[in-house]
């Protein structure tokens, strides 16, 4: 391994602009959004899908990792290097290559900014329907590489609905194209599984987004509890009677009290908890919604319901859950921000759980959630000066994974594994099942280049118990496939 | 594909999957795994020595209608799920005949009918068990509505035809039956159906054939008129009915060779004008059904639709599936390491692998 030529190599196809190596550099790119510090070796900031793969292959001929980074917003420290990493960022890939109304999709490279292509794909009454907390932010390729959500995937569902087709260089610099823009393509999903793999697989150079018409009539309501459990029974009671809305959120008491004092929503802040609801559809049905969310309402105690009345008003609203993550600094300089899901008729019963358990741990829980997925995000405000205050955090963040796991649950549902969650999947998966993951991602990264120790816990490997019967290792089976079949 | 004298085992439970998966490891068996066994004609032609059927493994493992999540063993029919969920006003939207299985919908993931308005079937598949090729029971996905837990897994089994592993239980998403269902049809042809795509919002399927349009219509039945009102200002002679099946006519049936088209949707005017009058495609999903007369016509069509980037495999009748998956040493890989001793449905998928 020389990290010395692989310098030079990159700054002979990439210009010397594009390629860092010094202790700054480094030092910035060696964290995301998460906790987790790292480290890395090189950065490199390729502009053109060309340069990604030149960027792959030295890496390969060096015998480099590769950390493939997009605006580093991720919490679960997916794009945190570790060792002598090359870290491979995407931010200067910001071109939308193509829109097409006419297939309702478009293409973009990685580097394009969520709300960039929401922007300018709303003129054409579209819109890119994954909408994280992040998305001023975060780019197309980082929520392909953890399948982001976002508050209108209750209705539209996660990322990996939106994508139909990428190219991906894989470890070897081959770049491939999965999917279609049909509904059928040749072959397995790949596509599906290069979703949310939190660029294990590969680096993404282009993504075929669908687009989702705007919906004709959209209502954003306001409703105030007097705790959040209310709020949780009525979100559950929703969902039982059929009332799927196009979003649905909740935030706390102390979330509520600081994202006012910061954004100044309009959300009542003598409130134990709101919930944002939006409706869309068509006139009619809209307002049948509406007159049934009242109904489900009233009957878990809603102290209150407001529909905006001006897009203004909506907007006010959303930018109060927006901004919520950034006005947890009022609390404390520190935060961590937990991602699961559970079964949505367990919630109130979980929610309770993690105001118990942070209780038990002398810690604030703030709580701002996907309600209506059954998605938590509770969140721990601190400050790491605090002596022994980073050990009861991971102590009750252990605790309520479990929890959640105990009732039907899994460990994340939208930020990925990446580092801070991969010793949790045990919890999930058995050996066998985590020793066949590690099998497919094997499959596309054979020497194991790309973001390694992310995802799957260090036990996993491929080989213990696939080929456990068949007594050869991978290779030597696939060596086995006739391969006249193929080509 | 005839199939018929073939050996046939229907274990009762998981662990007698795995059992008779690893003696057809072991023995080199060729096994091919059927559900209702509506889809057997949708792969490349190749020998089998076994059947293994999931019809015995039909229960419903759990179901709690206000999670909106049915998990059930992959032999359980449409029909048996559909009757479960009536009652609660739900649906798992993959029109799918009733005797096909959950099992085989993941497994086949055709193109449904509904899709502009309910998605594929790949985004409604939660969680699956299945056992692999030589025997191992594994666990993939989770029952929630979202999850980023591991690898998806589930999304590389839809479709994969009993190729890598034999699904034998799956969690699926559900959505609310609509309150209001209506079919809208016209004369008029892809003028009338390009049309209703734009001007009738949230439209759940538009399907043109022959010189016939077909707008399925599902949701609150106020909004069902207003969007009927709309369809009929540009087909003021619509004709307007809640009680049909949707599609309501299938023209490509009466044809020995059945054929399911998929390209980007602005391309299938293009295929669907070259396969000449009994073909159905869905408006602004880019899929659709071909009849053909012949392999000859089917090669022709399916070498047109492959130009545009698009696949046509055949789903009644001889011609196989088409097609060329990319990355094949991945596609490879993939298939060794579920199913090392290589014996479920060998050759049977795409490109004969």
């Amino acid at each position: 391994m020389s990290v010395a030529a692989a310098l030079r190599q990159l700054q002979a196809s990439l210009g010397a602009a594009a390629v860092a190596a010094d202790p700054l550099t480094r030092g910035l790119y060696a964290r995301d959004a998460s906790i987790i510090e790292g480290s890395c070796a090189l950065v490199a900031l390729p502009a053109t899908a060309e340069e990604v793969r030149a960027c792959v292959t030295i890496a390969a001929r060096q015998g480099l990792s590769v950390v493939p980074r997009g605006s580093g917003t991720g919490l679960a420290g997916g794009a945190t290097p570790l060792g002598d990493a090359l870290v491979v960022v995407t931010t200067r890939m910001t071109r939308i290559l193509a829109i097409r109304p006419e297939d309702r999709c478009a293409w973009v490279e990685p580097g394009v900014l969520n709300q960039d292509l929401a922007d300018a794909v709303r003129p054409l009454g579209l819109t890119f329907a994954p909408d994280p907390s992040s998305q001023q932010a975060s780019t197309i390729g980082g929520n392909v590489a953890t399948n982001a959500g976002g508050p209108h995937c209750l209705r539209h569902g996660v990322t990996s609905g939106h994508v139909l087709a990428l190219d991906l260089v894989c470890s070897d610099g081959a770049t491939v194209r999965l999917g279609g823009l049909g509904p059928l393509a040749a072959g397995y999903d790949l596509r599906g599984v290069v979703v949310g793999s939190e660029g294990t697989l590969g680096i993404v150079t282009a993504i075929c987004v669908r687009l989702t018409p705007l919906a004709p009539v959209v209502r954003t309501c306001l409703l105030a509890f007097p705790d959040p459990l209310a709020a949780a029974r009525c979100v559950a009671a929703c969902i039982a009677q059929g009332l799927v809305a196009a979003a649905m959120e909740c935030l706390d008491r102390a979330s509520v009290r600081a994202v006012e004092q910061y954004v100044h929503a309009g959300y009542p802040e003598d409130a134990g908890a709101v919930l944002l609801v939006e409706l869309e559809g068509l006139a009619d049905g809209v307002e049948a919604e509406l007159r049934e969310l009242r109904t489900i309402a009233d009957a878990h105690g809603a102290v209150s319901m407001r529909v905006a009345g001006d897009e203004e008003e909506r907007a006010r609203l959303w930018k109060g859950r927006k901004h919520a993550l950034g006005a947890m600094a009022r609390y404390a300089p520190h935060y961590y921000l937990h991602d699961c899901v559970v079964p949505r008729t367990r919630l109130p019963e979980l929610l309770a759980a993690v105001y118990e358990i942070a209780a038990r741990h002398r810690l604030l829980a703030v709580n701002m959630f996907h309600a209506g997925d059954g998605n938590l995000h509770p969140l721990f405000v601190f400050d790491r000066a605090e002596e022994g205050v980073l050990e009861r955090v991971l102590a009750a963040s252990r605790e309520i994974l479990e929890r959640c796991v105990a009732a039907g649950g899994v460990v994340s549902g939208e930020h990925g594994i990446g580092l801070e969650k991969r010793d949790f999947l045990p919890l999930l998966f058995s050996a066998a099942d985590l020793g066949q993951q590690a099998c497919v991602r094997q499959a596309f990264d054979p020497d194991r280049r790309m973001n390694p120790h992310k995802v799957l816990p260090s036990g996993a490997r491929c080989g213990d118990f696939a080929m456990a019967q068949g007594g050869g290792d991978l290779a030597a089976t696939v060596s086995m496939l006739p391969e006249g079949t193929w080509v | 594909m005839d199939l018929t004298g073939l050996p046939l085992t229907t274990p009762a439970d998981p662990n007698a999957v795995a059992v008779c998966l690893r003696a057809a490891s072991a023995a080199g068996e060729r096994v091919l795994v059927v559900g209702g066994a509506t889809q057997l004609d949708r792969a490349d032609p190749a020998p089998i020595d076994r059947l293994l059927s999931t019809r015995a493994l039909n229960r419903v493992v759990a179901y709690e209608p206000a999670e909106m999540i049915a998990v059930v063993e992959a032999g359980c029919t449409i029909r048996d799920l559909r009757l479960l969920l009536a009652p609660h006003g739900q649906e798992w939207p993959v029109d799918a005949p009733d005797e096909a299985t959950v099992g085989g919908v993941i497994a086949t993931g055709a193109a449904v009918p509904r899709q502009l308005g309910v998605g594929p079937v790949r985004d409604s598949v939660l969680e699956v068990d299945c056992i692999t090729g030589d025997g191992r029971a594994l666990h993939t996905g989770g029952r929630t509505v979202k999850n980023v837990s591991g690898y998806g897994l589930p999304r590389l089994l839809v479709g994969s035809l009993g190729t890598l592993a034999v699904i034998v239980q799956a969690a699926v998403k559900l959505r609310p039956a609509p309150r209001a269902r209506r079919t809208v049809t016209a004369a008029g042809g892809l003028l009338v159906a390009e049309g209703w795509l734009r001007s009738v919002p949230l439209a759940t399927a538009i399907l043109v054939h022959d010189n016939m349009a077909e707008l399925r219509l599902e949701g609150w039945p106020d909004d069902v008129r207003a969007q009927t009102a709309r369809a009929r200002a540009s087909a003021p002679d619509a004709a307007v009915s809640d009680q049909l099946a949707f599609p309501a006519l299938t023209p490509w049936t009466r044809h020995p060779i059945v054929a399911e088209v998929s390209v980007a949707p602005s391309q299938l005017g293009r295929v669907l004008a070259a396969a000449g009058p009994d073909a159905g495609g869905l408006i602004g999903i880019g899929a659709g059904w071909i009849g053909f007369d012949d392999l000859q016509a089917l090669r022709r069509v399916r070498q047109q639709v492959e130009a545009l980037g698009g696949v046509l495999p055949v789903t009644h009748g001889p011609g196989g599936l088409g097609g060329r998956p990319p990355a094949p040493a991945i596609h490879r890989r993939i298939k060794a390491a579920f199913d090392p001793a290589g014996i479920l449905a060998p050759g049977r998928f795409w490109a004969g692998m």
